[in-house]
């Protein structure tokens, strides 16, 4: 069924059962095209529209691009368990960024294109195959109701999907026409109790993302300039970070070319990959895919992105990628006697240079790094193979001092070779990748995902990164961020009990062969987790699950060879959401946690309101949370609705609350703006008080 | 002058005040019915409980009056004395209630005006604004709060309500003294024409999380039968309530795993 208008959208609103959603109504997309149209047509000619462009771009200075309209609680679990993970600080980040283009560029699953279905990174090369079967097999999916209803979806995986799938088949306008639609967002966030004074520049974090296309080609702007950097550095003045691209995609042999910043991914990833780390989360259903993917790079980490040039080109069932990437990045150097730099001792990766030490190390490094990949269709079994070289300008260095380290790349080449498979038969998908690095060190990566029933999917995935494995810009399934010196095996399932009620869970072991930080023996961790989700109404949403964390560090307290201790954690979570209308929501949520050996406890509770004025166009978010934790040990963490590209998980520690509000007005489907202002009381048991707040603000236009 | 004695034994009565209720001792429940629950205030719309949970006056729509005395562990000095009334005004209602905690050395007073209105079929919201004076006698300041609560109560169906509620949701930062904030959230199920059950999570500022569990059972006409459970303090909870033509009589008790029993009484009038 196809709604056209709001009206007739909210008339049969009630026979979707459940499934219709406002951001994939046909009078939600179709609309705003439209008005776009006229804008573009009647209003602004294009050297307004270019005034328009440099006045927001250089007098506001900044801008960016989406977000789920709620607290979508799939999203807030996993970014809350990669918080969590101290391993890769970067994880959560990098995740919220992809939620956030995938909001802002929604996946058109009626154009059948697997690579482009392959973006909802949480489906399996399964679901994925499933669904672009489907619909080649029985035409366009009308309504989202209707995916449930296709081999490997549920309702969860539904429900999950829906806020960033468009069921267009075009945006109203041809592929091959040279209609300009374009984008600009403009963050400003601002956070006083975080500012020190000896920070180089203003405390203001600013971000300001632009994108145009037309037709086949699009091109892309980003900037950003974090809280006590300089907006302008270097010499010529250039903007902290500056980021573009362009970008071609064709349906021919060319499918896509991108000049400029690029994101790369080849198979797993474990030899190239510069978006987010594929791998199977405990209790999420798909997330494995073996898919090679080409993207123009948007986002706003500094140093993990391609410049250069890359090529995408396919015929019939072969496909190629080529790239050429020459870009400095952020080094910590190695000074000789006579201070010149003779090798770089680590990258530094956190993209933040407000004190003149780390703006040292801005930059210090060339890295060039060029390969292809070349894979190929067959009939039941699709094979990849790739190979890949990085060139450092300064050679790394390890630290031989350290134990840990002994394995360590050293020197300025690393050569990558790789081969990948990935076979579909019946209802058992079979995946694998080797890579090996300077012909020396080995990583396995081999997995599995079986659909005993319609109701059950079971994924197994098990690495091996051998100590010394090395990959600059790879990010293979794995715990740790290095992806070196790691063996274990994932395991999860998702099950439709009952009509009702979903359960998930999943099991990870991990072994550590060799020393690691904070770790000077051979170590292991394991983690768990369980979720029960009932859902007896369209209304109502519980929600209960448990986690369990183990991992080995060095015990402190000892002199002499360091001691082993362990650290375990045990999280309990309960969740109430209530929607009685499309235009409001409700949710209690309840959190325990217990952290040993210190034996500290830490729980909260917490309550977020949503609600959608009818007769004004404005959103507003509310959230109050209470917290009491023990120690940092038993912290915990929360998802909050944000602005576009910019996110936040507070890690809560000590007695307290936190509470944001957060607006927004949609200006008549020609822009909008999102004002959050939020604060975290932390009380000392002395009554005295540590209050910390931000506001954050957003343009977001389209013209 | 007052001695260091009478002084220390008003920061007890202070300590105790806190225990003997759990969690916040300026977030006001009271209500011998409420406290045969285990203060389990979403439990049923009731007089006492509209003044816990503001969006529940949204459905007392009757001029009523009603006077409470609680008297913790048997300690005279621990005594709070509250007085309220409810008045309809079209489809809201009015509230305002008055509660005097303590003896001459250390007292705490607390006044509120309220409205409940319902938003639509299904929800309710509801405000109070709260004045709190507390006195204790000697060189210590006299200490005045003003803040506010406000809840909103859900009809997940004809025999399920959900309530949430915050109450000083303020940041104590522009406050000289602490004055702690909790949120609660409960919900309430009928399980037959007699028998109702309810459970509610409360966090304070500083406090562990206490879950509250009660039941009402209406063991004969116009004669109710109460219990609950609370895990502050492991305390159990019994009641019981009679209505006698238009004034509602409760007597109301709980257990602490220290220090004794709190008794409670309530009337409630309706006038119109």
């Amino acid at each position: 069924m196809i709604f056209f208008n709001h009206k007739e959208h909210k008339g049969l609103h009630k026979e979707h059962k459940g499934y219709c959603l406002n951001q994939i109504c046909l009078c939600d997309t179709l609309y705003p095209a439209f008005v776009s149209f006229v804008v573009k047509k009647y209003l602004f000619s294009f050297k307004q529209k270019l005034i328009i462009l440099i006045a927001l771009l250089f007098l506001l200075c900044n801008a960016s691009f989406g977000q789920a309209e709620n607290n979508n609680e799939i999203i807030s679990d996993i970014a809350e368990e990669l918080a969590a993970e101290d391993n890769d600080p970067d994880a959560a980040s990098l995740y919220l960024e992809y939620f956030n283009d995938l909001i802002e560029n929604p996946v058109k699953i009626n154009l059948m294109d697997e690579n482009d279905l392959s973006r909802l990174f949480f489906l399996s090369d399964f679901q994925v195959k499933s669904l672009a079967d489907y619909i080649r097999r029985t035409g366009n999916v009308v309504s989202v109701y209707e995916i449930a209803s296709i081999p490997g979806f549920d309702q969860h995986t539904v429900e999950m999907m829906s806020p960033f799938i468009s069921l267009k088949v075009n945006d109203g306008v041809s592929s091959d026409s040279l209609s300009v639609r374009s984008t600009l967002i403009t963050n400003f966030i601002l956070k006083p109790g975080e500012y020190d004074t000896s920070y180089l520049g203003s405390p203001l974090k600013i971000l300001a993302k632009y994108r145009i296309t037309a037709g086949r080609f699009s091109a892309g702007l980003t900037t950003e300039k974090d809280a006590g950097e300089k907006f302008f550095t270097g010499s010529p003045l250039f903007p902290e970070f500056l980021s573009a691209y362009t970008s071609y995609s064709g349906n021919g042999v060319i499918r896509k070319i991108i000049l400029g910043d690029f994101s790369l991914r080849f198979g797993s990833g474990t030899s190239i990959n510069t978006a987010m780390r594929t791998g199977i989360q405990l209790t999420a259903p798909g997330f494995m895919t073996l898919r090679d993917n080409l993207r123009p790079y948007t986002s706003t980490d500094e140093n993990n992105f391609f410049r250069g040039a890359a090529a995408d080109l396919a015929v019939r069932n072969a496909e190629v990628i080529l790239f050429y990437s020459r870009n400095r990045i952020d080094a910590t150097p190695v000074l000789s006697s006579d201070s010149v730099i003779s090798s770089i001792m680590s990258f530094y990766k956190s993209g933040l240079h407000n004190t003149s030490s780390l703006l040292k190390k801005k930059d210090l490094l060339t890295e060039t790094v060029y390969g292809m990949s070349l894979s190929y269709n067959f009939s039941f079994i699709r094979v990849g193979a790739n190979w890949s070289e990085t060139w450092l300008s300064i050679p790394l260095q390890r630290n031989a001092n350290d134990p840990e380290n002994i394995h360590d790349f050293e020197g300025n080449k690393n050569r990558l070779l790789s081969i990948n498979y990935n076979t579909v038969s019946g209802r058992i998908m079979i995946y694998g990748e080797m890579t090996v690095n300077n012909f020396r060190n080995l990583a396995l990566v081999n997995g599995a995902t079986l659909r005993p029933s319609d109701r059950l999917l079971v994924n197994v995935l098990w690495r091996k990164y051998s100590n010394g494995f090395t990959a600059f810009n790879g990010k293979g399934p794995g715990n740790s961020s290095s992806a070196a010196n790691e063996q274990g095996i994932t395991g999860n399932f998702s099950f439709e009990a009952a009509k009702h009620l979903f359960i998930s869970a999943g099991y990870d072991v991990t072994h550590y062969p060799w020393l690691k930080y904070r770790c000077s023996f051979p170590s292991m961790s394991r983690k768990g987790e369980i979720e029960l989700r009932y859902l007896p109404s369209e209304k109502l949403n519980f929600e209960f699950s448990y986690d369990y964390r183990y991992s080995m560090i060095n015990n402190q307290k000892t002199t002499g060879i360091a001691g082993i201790e362990g650290l375990e954690s045990r999280n309990f979570k309960w969740l109430l959401r209530y929607t009685p209308d499309e235009n409001s929501a409700f949710t209690t949520r309840i959190n325990y946690k217990t952290a040993y050996p210190s034996g500290s406890r830490g729980m909260l509770l917490l309550q977020d309101v949503y609600h959608k004025f009818g007769r004004v166009p404005v959103t507003v978010w509310f959230r109050y949370c209470l917290f009491s934790t023990e120690s940092w040990d038993s912290r915990l963490y929360t998802y909050e609705n944000d602005l576009l590209y910019s996110f936040s998980i507070p890690a809560l520690s000590g007695d307290g609350s936190r509470s944001y509000i957060m607006v927004k007005w949609d200006i008549r489907h020609f822009g909008e703006v999102r004002i959050k202002y939020g604060f975290t009381e932390v009380t000392e048991k002395s009554g005295a008080g540590n209050f910390n707040d931000e506001v954050k603000l957003q343009f977001r236009v389209w013209f | 002058m007052f001695s260091l004695h009478k002084t220390s034994v008003a920061f007890c009565f202070i300590f105790l005040s806190a225990s003997a209720i759990g969690g916040n001792p300026f977030f006001v429940r009271t209500g011998a019915g409420e406290r045969g629950t285990g203060l389990v205030c979403v439990m049923k719309n009731g007089f006492w409980s509209s003044f816990s949970s503001q969006s529940l006056l949204a459905y007392n729509n009757s001029f009523s009056a009603g006077v409470n005395y609680e008297n913790r562990f048997g300690i005279p000095e621990l005594g709070t004395c509250t007085a309220g009334m409810i008045f309809p005004a079209g489809k809201s209602s009015l509230g305002v209630i008055y509660s005097n905690f303590g003896y001459p050395e250390f007292k705490r007073n607390m006044g509120g005006i309220s409205c409940g209105m319902p938003l639509s079929r299904n929800v309710s919201a509801g405000v109070q604004i709260d004045y709190f004076s507390e006195i204790v006698q000697g060189e210590y300041d006299k200490i005045r709060f003003i803040t506010f609560e406000a809840g909103a109560a859900f009809s997940l169906s004809e025999k399920a309500t959900a309530v949430i509620h915050i109450f000083n949701p303020v940041p104590n930062s522009i406050r000289k003294s602490l004055l702690p904030s909790t949120l609660t959230a409960g919900a309430e199920i009928d399980l037959s024409k007699t028998l109702f059950a309810g459970a509610e999570a409360e966090m304070s500022t500083g406090e562990n999380i206490i879950i509250r569990t009660g039941f009402e059972y209406e063991a004969a006409k116009k004669f109710w039968i109460r219990g609950g459970f609370s895990t502050e303090n492991s305390s159990f909870s019994f009641g019981l309530g009679y209505l006698l033509k238009s004034m509602k009589i409760d007597l109301g008790f709980s257990t602490h795993e220290r220090l004794g029993v709190t008794s409670s009484v309530s009337l409630v009038f309706k006038i119109k």
